[in-house]
């Protein structure tokens, strides 16, 4: 190789640090690709990713683009590990925290319990002062209670403080002056105001935003900065970029004020890698779909772009409400079902798979450490969609004799043999995550005719044909190096920040100049904010969304305004664009008054993005990776003699049919009787159904 | 294919396949809605029933509404019975309690018949509250109102909808009816996208698995479910039970309830005649009290279906409060379903320790303010119901502010889209900390909130219970504290209400909700200690209160 550059992202996992490192030739684009793995080396993180890098045989002094994503946010969240916080609040509010909205979502069962709040009410503590909806002084700040709080914040064992008032996001003044105060009288503490997170309304949704970033500040900096230190000590020459929750990559010193905007940066990169991977192979509808051991996560990419929102939450589900995080998330649907999920019979005879899940310890009965419920893993292994003799790669030998006890199990109660039984857990699996993929396409109004299904993770290919099948998808894509591909994905991705502001304002003449004002105003905020990291103005590219709804309605439908300054006599096709996305979603539309409620602003830089070159067919047939064949079960297709490939020597051009079975190191494609398959390019595997 | 039609996995997804389109009716109808109290507070509930009208799936939404929709598809079904009477495409409508509406004219059931080919496979259907129907008062609900007439617009189980076409001159009589035309227009075709969404839906399930196999997963549902209650019922305790409650308006409710191996009776029979005030409810909705506590009494954790409730005896007298008769007005229905509820509650609670907790505020505190936003010079209706505190359990403490049993995923309105929306202040939303509800574990609390209202000739109507006798306590605890709402004038007089109608609010009077904390469990005294220590330090009682009631010394 010449002159190249050299890209590394690492991801630190709950139980792996993993490494993708492409070093790039920059005169002929080809690229060396090396991966590792290490050990996660909780506390001390930064540990494990200079583990992971000398593993792997690269330089940090060599590296010129590293970015970084992390659990540790999300861990710290669900572990109950962050600090002790005390919230500043609005006089009369400091209940909401624990108010919360009242909802009881598991409504027969009268023993609900309400998620607890993280700050208890002798911490939660109020300053009179009013601001109204419309961002005016209804009642000036009064800061002379603030001494005696901090005093006792500080005699509590206070670590971080988190401020939110109400309408902060129509005006931020009291809660900046409320900071600067705090700042003042206590400098080394940790802590944030609302309105540096989010400038939307629903005073509970951002206060406990607010609490949790506090809750997990002290920890994420304390990460952030021994990482810098550890690489920068080793010789890293830039500064590496963390992923984020919103598909893009920010600064260290942008995350580490507001780090909470990490929590689901692990499911973004994959997605965002997933839109990247679709815009290459001219493909820019994409259903993604991230199969790991104990859920399945989709999301939707439409014309290339990723849909973020703010209405997050963790730990919500059917029995619990959950906390609300307002900051920019990729919009997906995550449900227990993975590889290790555990199938069950339930009192009445009915079949469920998950959302409890086996793990990695001990594991499906097939690791062959110790465990007794059959899992969907064991239910592969059985049919022969996985090969026993080749079980992760070939590193662990499947215990084929745990996984028959443990399947003979269900069998039993479900009064079947254990084929049918293997058979009823995959077509469970199947059936729960073809709902979900539903949630995101059909139930939205989109066509899946009109997507092509992009499977990753452990199990993506495993499972992607029958759903693609059973969806109506135009085609399967099994992207190289699949179990990775998250990694690929933040090297894809762009330095982003999304900012949603909730401002209201008639769709009718006379109200273009405010809406565009508010549009100018922010996209003076990003770029001043890129400035600040020396990325150029005309680097930075901006894409201008609106919230709109019919009149006296609350949910909002976004809609893209195409470029260029918003004016009366633009607003007719604004609302045209808002009638369509409406009618096509939810099958009517109306004549009522159109509304703007705010806007959601996309600013985004290109920052050392991997460009990625396409290799010509070789013109070796696919004979040439043919290992054997062997009898699959395609549950409801029945059993099929396949052939066998080693995914590690397709070729680009290479073609073949199915029934077949492509075996990577990291994973197992799955390829059902009349699909065709090709090998592009990239090396990514394209199966017509 | 055939042959693997109908076992059980198949059968099982397209159960799932029930369940995921009436969720998906319901995040529709949610997003579209014009009303906050169907958009936020999710009043409203969505069901897939069979060609008959027996409910085989419900959606997320409130569990007072899943026993609705079935009985309004039978009235249709029953109504529309000759030939050609429901065609592909139509869509129907109902919302008197006396042609299958069970609740109140504000909530409209819309439904639609499911077709593949000449044959019906299936209802889809929705309810919601809507916010002014008409009527002799804002908002359609009064206290005043003596007969059905006064409370609105009636829909007698109508065709809104024949074969897609929405039938003109039907649509326009009910927009004509309402103070808030747009409003209910708007709402009422979030209902039909719902409908038409989910009909979509099931039409693909069954041209997937074929007609009969469809058919067969819906029955087998049913009697899954039923299987279900009489495993359960078997563990409950058998006998006779029965309780005698006086009410804040001076009636006595009585019922006797019947657990056999087979059967859960529950006898209103002994009850007072029908009020002329609109304090009663249909049969159909004691009916759905009786389900809700039965449910939550068998089997809380999976879906409710039709099958569920089969083993459910209902004994009522016509004329009555539980079993009102045409044209007996019926708005405040719910408060008298919530009564039922908790009666049949606490007759039991002492029985079933490990299943049921002391009383909880139990009402729905439903809070009616209207006028004109001073900004916008518009019209605005707030109807919201309030949450409360929840009773202590042999666990533990109870909930604070969450809403009542007849609610669920309910969700109140932030009080910054409340002062945009409705041009009032929300000057403060706290924790209710009046004494009530101590006990070895203790109830939750309820909340306290002011409106202060920012412009002349406005309106507040509010019709709450429990506000006389608080929420019951068990084994020595300490009953809770009362629901109410107070007027704070400004010039400082108050009232306070626990029934009002149509109370004329000015410039920066300030309308107190208060509601109540839950009932208590044990002795107080037996309280652990640090709980109590925390209680203080959390400001949540006083060093008086917890030496006097938990002779706390620390």
């Amino acid at each position: 190789m010449g002159e190249t550059i050299i890209r590394v992202a690492t991801d630190v996992g709950g139980t792996f640090t993993d490494l993708v490192c492409f070093e790039t030739d920059v005169a002929t684009g080809a690229a060396r690709i090396v991966t590792a793995k290490s050990d996660t080396t909780p506390p001390n993180f930064e540990q494990g990713v200079l583990n992971v890098l000398a593993k792997a045989g690269v330089d940090p002094a060599s590296v010129d683009f590293l970015a970084h994503g992390t659990t540790v946010v999300i861990n710290a969240l669900t572990e109950r590990k962050g600090v002790k916080v005390g919230l500043i609040t609005t006089e009369g509010f400091r209940d909401t925290l624990e108010i919360a909205r009242g909802n009881r979502p598991d409504f027969f069962n009268l023993h609900y319990q309400k998620p607890k709040p993280f700050v208890p009410r002798y911490l939660r503590r109020e300053l009179p002062g009013r601001i109204s909806y419309k961002g005016e002084e209804l009642k000036p700040l009064d800061l002379s209670a603030l001494p005696g709080i901090v005093a006792d914040f500080q005699a509590d064992g206070v670590q971080a403080v988190a401020i939110s008032f109400l309408h902060s996001y129509a005006d931020p003044a009291h809660e900046e002056a409320a900071m600067a105060e705090l700042r003042r009288l206590w400098p080394d503490v940790s802590a944030v105001a609302s309105h540096q997170i989010t400038r939307e309304w629903r005073e509970y949704e951002r206060t406990n935003t607010a609490v949790l970033s506090a809750y997990v500040q002290p920890i994420a900096e304390r990460y952030l900065s021994r990482l810098a230190g550890g690489l920068k000590e080793k010789g890293l020459k830039g500064s590496p970029y963390i992923m984020q929750s919103n598909c893009g990559v920010d600064s260290l010193d942008s995350v580490s004020k507001i780090p909470i905007t990490m929590v689901e940066s692990g499911p973004a990169s994959g997605f965002w890698g997933a839109a990247e991977l679709g815009k290459l192979i001219g493909e820019p509808n994409v259903l993604a779909l991230d199969i790991g051991g104990t859920t399945a996560k989709c999301s939707l990419i439409e014309d290339g772009e990723v849909k973020i929102k703010t209405d997050y939450w963790i730990e919500r589900d059917r029995t619990s409400a959950g906390y609300p995080i307002m900051v920019p998330v990729v919009d997906l649907v995550e449900i227990g079902n993975g590889g290790g999920s555990i199938a069950w019979v339930d009192d009445f005879g009915k079949l469920h798979v998950g959302p409890q899940s086996a793990g990695a310890m001990p594991g499906p009965a097939a690791y062959g450490r110790g465990g007794t419920n059959a899992t969907t893993t064991d239910a592969n292994l059985r049919l022969g969609r996985i090969n026993r003799d080749y079980f992760c790669g070939g590193e662990v030998v499947a215990d084929m004799a745990a996984a028959e006890t443990a399947l003979a199990g269900v069998a039993e109660k479900l009064g079947v043999d254990t084929t049918e039984a293997a058979r009823g857990i995959i077509r469970i699996a199947n059936n729960n995550m073809v709902n979900a993929l539903k949630l995101v396409s059909l139930n939205r109004g989109h066509d899946p005719r009109d997507f092509t299904l992009v499977a990753f993770g452990g199990g993506g290919a495993m499972h992607g044909v029958a759903l693609g099948q059973e969806l109506g998808v135009k085609k399967v894509v099994v992207p190289a190096g699949a179990s990775v591909f998250s990694a690929w994905g933040m090297m894809m991705s762009d330095l982003r920040r999304d900012y949603f502001v909730t401002r209201l304002a008639e769709l009718a003449p006379g109200s273009a100049a405010g809406i565009e004002a508010i549009f100018t105003e922010t996209e003076e905020r990003a770029r001043g904010q890129f400035a600040a990291e020396g990325i150029a103005a005309d680097k930075v590219r901006m894409l201008r969304y609106g919230k709109f709804r019919y009149q006296n309605q609350e949910h909002t439908t976004e809609v893209l305004i195409a470029e260029g300054a918003i004016t009366d006599e633009r607003l007719a096709e604004i609302q045209a664009a808002f009638h369509e996305t409406y009618e096509r979603e939810y099958t009517y539309r109306l004549s009522a008054p159109v509304e703007m409620v705010g806007i959601h602003l996309v600013a985004s830089a290109e920052v050392g993005k991997l460009t990625m070159a396409q290799r010509e067919a070789t013109g070796t047939p696919a004979d040439a990776a043919l290992k054997g064949h062997r009898d699959v079960d395609y549950a409801l297709e029945g059993i099929h003699r396949a052939a066998i490939y080693d995914g590690t020597k397709l070729e680009p051009g290479m073609a073949f049919a199915g029934p077949a079975i492509v075996e990577d190191p990291g994973t197992t494609v799955v390829i059902h009787p009349g699909n065709r398959v090709e090998i592009d390019g990239y090396g990514n595997i394209h199966i017509h159904l | 294919m055939t042959k693997l039609a109908n076992d059980p996995i198949t059968l099982e997804i397209i159960q799932n396949s029930l369940q995921a389109a009436a969720d998906e009716m319901f995040a529709v109808m949610k997003k579209t809605a014009m009303s906050s109290i169907i958009y936020e507070v999710l009043d409203m509930g969505t069901g897939i029933t069979d060609a008959k009208g027996a409910l085989a799936s419900s959606g997320a939404g409130i569990p007072a509404f899943i026993g609705v929709l079935d009985k309004a598809v039978k009235v249709i079904v029953a109504k529309y019975d000759r030939p050609g009477d429901i065609q592909p495409g139509d869509v129907f409508a109902t919302n008197d309690p006396y042609y299958g509406g069970v609740t109140h004219l504000n909530d409209i059931v819309v439904a639609m018949p499911v077709f593949v080919g000449d044959t019906i496979i299936a209802w889809t259907t929705n309810i919601a509250h809507n916010s002014d129907v008409g009527g002799m008062a804002p908002g359609s609900l009064t206290g005043e109102a003596t007969e059905i007439f006064q409370e609105g617009l009636r829909l007698p189980a109508i065709k809104i909808i024949s074969k897609g076409e929405p039938i003109r001159s039907v649509m326009e009589i009910i927009k004509v009816n309402s103070r808030m035309p747009d409003v209910l227009e708007g709402d009422v075709w979030a209902a039909i996208a719902s409908v038409r969404i989910g009909a979509k839906r099931l039409v693909e399930i069954a041209e997937k698995y074929g007609t009969a196999t469809f058919q067969n997963a819906m029955a087998s549902f049913l009697d899954f479910g039923e299987q279900v209650s009489l495993k359960a019922l078997k563990d409950l305790p058998k006998g006779i039970f029965e309780l005698s409650e006086e009410q804040d308006d001076g009636r006595i409710f009585n019922v006797k309830i019947t657990i056999s191996d087979d059967a859960f009776e529950v006898d209103l029979l002994d009850n007072p005649d029908q009020s002329p005030n609109p304090v009663n409810t249909s049969r159909d909705g004691v009916m759905v009290a009786a389900q809700m506590i039965f449910k939550s009494l068998t089997d809380p954790y999976s879906p409710a279906n039709e099958g569920s409730f089969r083993p459910i005896r209902l004994l009522t007298r016509e004329g009555s409060v539980f079993h009102a008769r045409e044209p007996a007005p019926i708005g405040f229905y719910y408060e008298i379903e919530l009564r039922v509820y908790d009666i049949m509650w606490r007759c039991l609670a002492p029985h079933m320790p490990e299943r049921l907790a002391s009383g909880h505020f139990a009402s729905v505190c439903g809070t009616f303010i209207g006028g004109i936003h001073p900004d916008t010079g518009r019209q605005y209706t707030i109807i919201e119901p309030q949450l409360g505190g929840w009773g202590a359990s042999r666990g533990g403490d109870g909930n604070s502010a969450i809403f009542c049993g007849f609610h669920g995923e309910t969700y109140n309105c932030p009080a910054e889209i409340n002062e945009a929306r409705n041009g009032l202040y929300v000057d403060r939303m706290e924790l209710n900390v009046a004494p009530g509800g101590e006990g070895r574990y203790r109830g939750g609390r309820g909340i306290v909130m002011d409106y202060r209202v920012r412009a002349d000739n406005g309106f507040l109507t509010a019709g709450y219970t429990r506000s006389k006798f608080p929420p019951w306590a068990l084994d020595g605890g300490n009953e809770g504290s009362p629901n109410y709402v107070e007027v704070i004038r400004k010039d400082g007089s108050r009232e306070t209400f626990s029934f009002v109608s149509g109370l004329v609010t000015h410039t920066d009077d300030v309308i107190r909700v208060v509601t109540g904390n839950g009932g208590g469990i044990g002795d107080p005294k037996e309280r652990d200690r640090s709980a109590v220590a925390d209680d203080i330090r959390n400001g949540l009682i006083t060093p008086d209160l917890a030496r006097e009631v938990y002779g706390f010394t620390g």
